[in-house]
């Protein structure tokens, strides 16, 4: 009798204990970049309506609940979410968009309020961050704020009696014994709502009868110390509904998102009756994978509502004829993102022990852009296997990564770690370190344009064959592309255009290999290359994410912003924690990266990445740069529009050659995934210091008839003050021997001076 | 000699160029289309794109409220209330999320200067500063300003030569001024 008092004792503490410590361990949630609306925005209709449909929104004729809108022809209403932002509150409210020309041309008030200049909507829910392995998740809720069908259903449903019994129902186990006995075997559970909420809290899953016992008895201590609310409330957050790889789904806070996209206080009817139905086997009622299963228990819940009074027959009926509504598996979340997740843990880690990360339900916002993400995702996993086929490898050894940055403001807008979508796997574009290959050579001819007095775009650059006797002895002969010499003379920009080795290799060594280091250091390479000659054509190995870092700072005009996953961190209750505010370097003169750009800016246009513009529009402003290695190891293209910068990797994990040059694979990647994420042009600011002179530039293949007048002249800008001698407007100014003029086209207006 | 005969040649070849405009330059103009029609509108970044330096035409230099979208000036203008109430930190994300808005626009890189010099980085300021005169265009009011603000950094940096060489600057666009 002592001994089973003192055990009671024992099992009193340990109930208590559970029940009044903290509770749950809360993994941060990531949020993905609010859609902000404003009046200039870019929009039509149909693009706000699918934003808002991917975040759950309902349509509905009267707005009134928040998470709701309704479209016209070129107006949407709609009933924001409040939400706490890291710079505060944003309330709920009511608006009129009115659209016209392609954009946002109001925002009206159809609330109380003004009308705003702009407004967010609330951040998609991309994922948590919960320990590796195994981890529960979940969003807490309060009783007073879900739908009260949710309660009282689950109630009807579990346990009829919750609010009558002590915490066992006798008649319940009554019930369930008669029916065992009957099939011979456990088809029938007599757990009320507080067993449920012990087994899962306190117990392991055996099914022994000593278990049984002790859950009777923690059910009826628990019952003895709660109220039956407090009980319930535990119980919503607690139940298990769901899986996604290690990560378990609790509680239906989470699950609303899970399954619905939205948050439990906008769930209509037959999606709380689906969830109630999904408690009794979350994987065996599965909505994405047994949705007939799913269904036909649903509507047996609704059945319940119904008889229960909850719903009338008309409701009961209409929802009946609902369908499950659940988001498809590719618009949930988690699994979309994890090489973007993977990156938010890393910025993370060193600042937040691992124990705040995955228990203190911080809120992490991010600056990932769903519909860039999704382009990019696309790309390396459907447009690899189209190059694929287009080349007739065998499926599947061929591997790519991804990542596209804002230029200004250097935000990672998506990041995409390989062609397998699910799980972390590994992270090609933080980890993949690849040679860069003819990627680096921007930064011999930014070193180069730095020197204005020595040389400028037309500079002649000596493409003859080269041997450089290294400090080890070894002779290095680079070779071209081609393995053709282009000359004693091409002029500079012609040489990056054509991505010519010899010509780069000869002008690095010019330069000094330590003045290149130290350019792809200020561009925002963090590592430390050796400087040797074969440098200068790729010979350092980075990431896909280094690239990006590299070029975003060209993109930005020569000003390095080190690029960011993460915009600010808030406690659970929205206090802001941490904010990673913008920072600029400015890493060149705008000069010298202009004239780099205005070179760059000529690769798709006539140099090594000319494909691109079989597929993007060709009043699309790009620069890029392609990068091929060995044995065709590695196909790189890394290039930006206006306000996008894209860095594609292809290459294969186990290092052999591919079949794929920059060109024919990466850049192919590169020029669709531009074309759905629709940058603006590449129009960089002339900067102060800048002149430019009509020139006519003839490349070497190029044998057109050249007329006399200025035709064919482009404008070439020069540094003032530096522009070289002899330059005659409309002439061909450099390389004369590489260019067979007749009389006709000879240099008549320099020979007025001979 | 052929030193000597360089600027006679070049201005000759203007001259000679005034008959003969070049028809093909490069890169090409974009077609006009419906797409770029629209990007006219109030917030695009193009807006805020500066004519080239070397138009001398003398237009008065534009205006914060002339080359923004009306999320952009409330923004700064939310941005100034808060830097005034003593929360610089949400001032400061104010003007980030303007430059969301429209990452070109010279005054929210100017904003973002001055926010910085206010919280004690001078480098940062000076960062900015420059960064929003690179996106100026012809603005000699928003470079002079800018300028002035880069010599406040330089001097809270001890370099007064460079905060002189600064002034000067600004001196120059604040006479370019109408």
């Amino acid at each position: 009798m002592a001994v089973a008092a003192l055990y009671t004792v024992y099992l009193d503490v340990q109930v208590r204990g559970r029940f009044e410590g903290a509770r749950w361990t809360l993994p941060a949630k990531v949020y993905a970049d609010p859609v902000e609306l404003y009046i200039g925005q870019e929009a039509t209709p149909a693009s706000v309506v699918s934003d808002l449909a991917r975040q759950g929104y309902r349509r509905d004729q009267d707005i009134d609940a928040a998470g709701t809108f309704r479209a016209g022809g070129s107006s949407v209403d709609l009933h924001t979410r409040a939400f706490d932002f890291w710079d505060g509150h944003q309330p709920d409210r009511r608006l009129r968009l009115a659209f016209g020309g392609g954009r946002i041309q109001s925002l009206t008030a159809l609330d109380d309020g003004d009308d705003p200049a702009l407004m967010r909507l609330d951040p998609m829910l991309i994922g948590s961050i919960y320990p590796s392995g195994k981890g529960e998740d979940r969003i807490l809720v309060k009783l007073g704020e879900v739908p009260p069908m949710l309660p009282a259903g689950l109630i009807m449903v579990e346990d009829r009696n919750f609010m009558d019994h002590f915490g066992v129902s006798p008649k319940a186990i009554l019930r369930a014994a008669v029916a065992n006995l009957r099939a011979g075997g456990v088809v029938q559970g007599g757990s009320t709502i507080t067993q449920q909420l012990v087994k899962n809290f306190y117990l392991t899953n055996q099914q022994t009868l000593v278990r049984k016992a002790k859950e009777a008895m923690m059910a009826i201590l628990l019952d003895a110390h709660y109220d039956k609310e407090a009980i319930l409330e535990a119980y919503l957050n607690e139940v298990y509904l769901g899986q996604e790889g290690g990560r378990a789904i609790h509680g239906f806070g989470l699950a609303s998102y899970f399954y619905f996209a939205k948050p439990v206080e906008e769930l209509q009817a037959h999606e709380i009756a689906l969830l109630v139905a999904m408690v009794k086997g979350p994987s065996y009622y599965d909505p994405r994978r047994h949705p007939d299963r799913a269904e036909s228990r649903r509507n047996l819940v609704l059945d319940i509502f119904e008889e229960s009074g909850f719903l009338d027959s008309e409701a009961a009926v209409a929802a009946r004829g609902r369908p499950l509504g659940v988001t498809d598996a590719g618009n949930r979340g988690t699994s979309q993102y994890p090489a973007f997740i993977d990156l938010v843990r890393r910025q993370l880690k060193g600042q937040y022990k691992d124990e705040d990360l995955t228990e203190e339900g911080l809120r992490i916002f991010t600056t990932l852009d769903p519909d860039v993400q999704s382009a990019a995702h696309e790309q390396v996993a459907n447009g690899l296997e189209a190059l694929e086929r287009s080349q007739g490898v065998d499926g599947g050894e061929l591997q790519a990564a991804a990542v596209v940055t804002s230029v200004e403001g250097g935000r990672i807008l998506a990041l995409v770690g390989g062609r397998q979508s699910r799980g972390a796997g590994f992270n090609r574009a933080l980890d993949a370190q690849r040679p860069i290959g003819s990627l680096a050579k921007p930064a011999v001819y930014l070193t180069a344009l730095d020197r204005p007095r020595q040389y400028h775009l037309l500079t002649p650059l000596d493409d003859r064959p080269l041997r450089v006797e290294l400090a080890n002895g070894d002779i290095w002969e680079p070779a071209n592309y081609d393995n053709q010499s282009h000359g004693a003379a091409v002029p500079l920009y012609e040489a990056l255009t054509k991505s010519y080795n010899v010509a780069t290799a000869r002008l690095a060594v010019d330069l000094g290999l330590p003045s290149v280091v130290d350019t792809l250091k200020a561009l925002g390479y963090p590592g430390d290359p050796i400087p040797v000659p074969a440098l200068a054509l790729g010979a350092v190995e980075m990431s896909p994410m280094e690239v990006a870092q590299i070029y975003n700072t060209l993109a930005a005009g020569g000003y390095y912003t080190p690029l960011l996953a993460i915009r600010a961190v808030t406690t659970r209750q929205g206090e802001p924690l941490n904010r990673y505010p913008l920072q600029l370097r400015r890493a060149f003169d705008e000069q010298s990266v202009y004239l780099l750009n205005w070179i760059l800016q000529r690769v798709p246009r006539e140099g090594t990445a000319r494909s691109a513009y079989l597929t993007l529009p060709d009043r699309l402003q790009v620069a890029g740069k392609t990068g091929t290695t060995n044995e065709l190891r590695d196909s790189w293209f890394a290039g930006y529009g206006g306000d996008r910068v894209g860095v594609v990797w292809v290459g294969r994990d186990d290092n052999q050659p591919t079949r794929f040059s920059g060109a024919t694979g990466a850049l192919q990647l590169w020029s669709r995934m531009m074309r759905d994420i629709e940058p603006t042009s590449f129009k960089p600011a002339r900067p102060e210091g800048i002149q430019t002179l009509p020139v006519r530039l003839s490349a070497s293949d190029d044998r057109r008839p050249v007329g006399r007048d200025c035709d064919q002249a482009v404008q070439v800008p020069f540094m003032a003050g530096f522009v070289p001698e002899g330059l005659v407007p409309c002439d061909a100014p450099v390389a004369p021997d590489a260019e067979p003029a007749d009389d006709r086209d000879s240099n008549w207006f320099l020979d007025l001076f001979r | 000699m052929r030193r000597l005969l360089l600027p006679l040649a070049v201005s000759m070849g203007m001259l000679w160029l005034a008959g003969c405009a070049p028809r093909a330059a490069y890169p090409p103009p974009p077609p006009p289309d419906s797409q770029d029609a629209a990007e006219s509108g109030p917030s695009d970044d193009q807006s805020a794109e500066p004519s080239p330096t070397s138009d001398a035409s003398a237009e008065p230099a534009p205006t914060l409220t002339e080359v923004s979208g009306p999320a952009v000036v409330a923004l700064l203008d939310s941005s100034e209330q808060l830097a005034r109430a003593g929360n610089p930190d949400r001032a400061a994300a104010a003007a980030e999320r303007a430059l969301d808005v429209e990452p070109r626009n010279p005054f929210v890189y100017q904003r973002l200067a001055a926010l910085y010099l206010d919280q004690g980085q001078p480098e940062q300021a000076e960062a900015f500063a420059r960064k929003s005169n690179s996106l100026a265009g012809r603005n000699p009011p928003l470079r002079a300003a800018n300028w002035r603000l880069i010599a406040e950094a330089r001097r809270a940096l001890g370099d007064t030569v460079g905060a002189d060489a600064a002034l000067s600057r600004a001196d120059y666009f604040a006479g370019q001024s109408l």
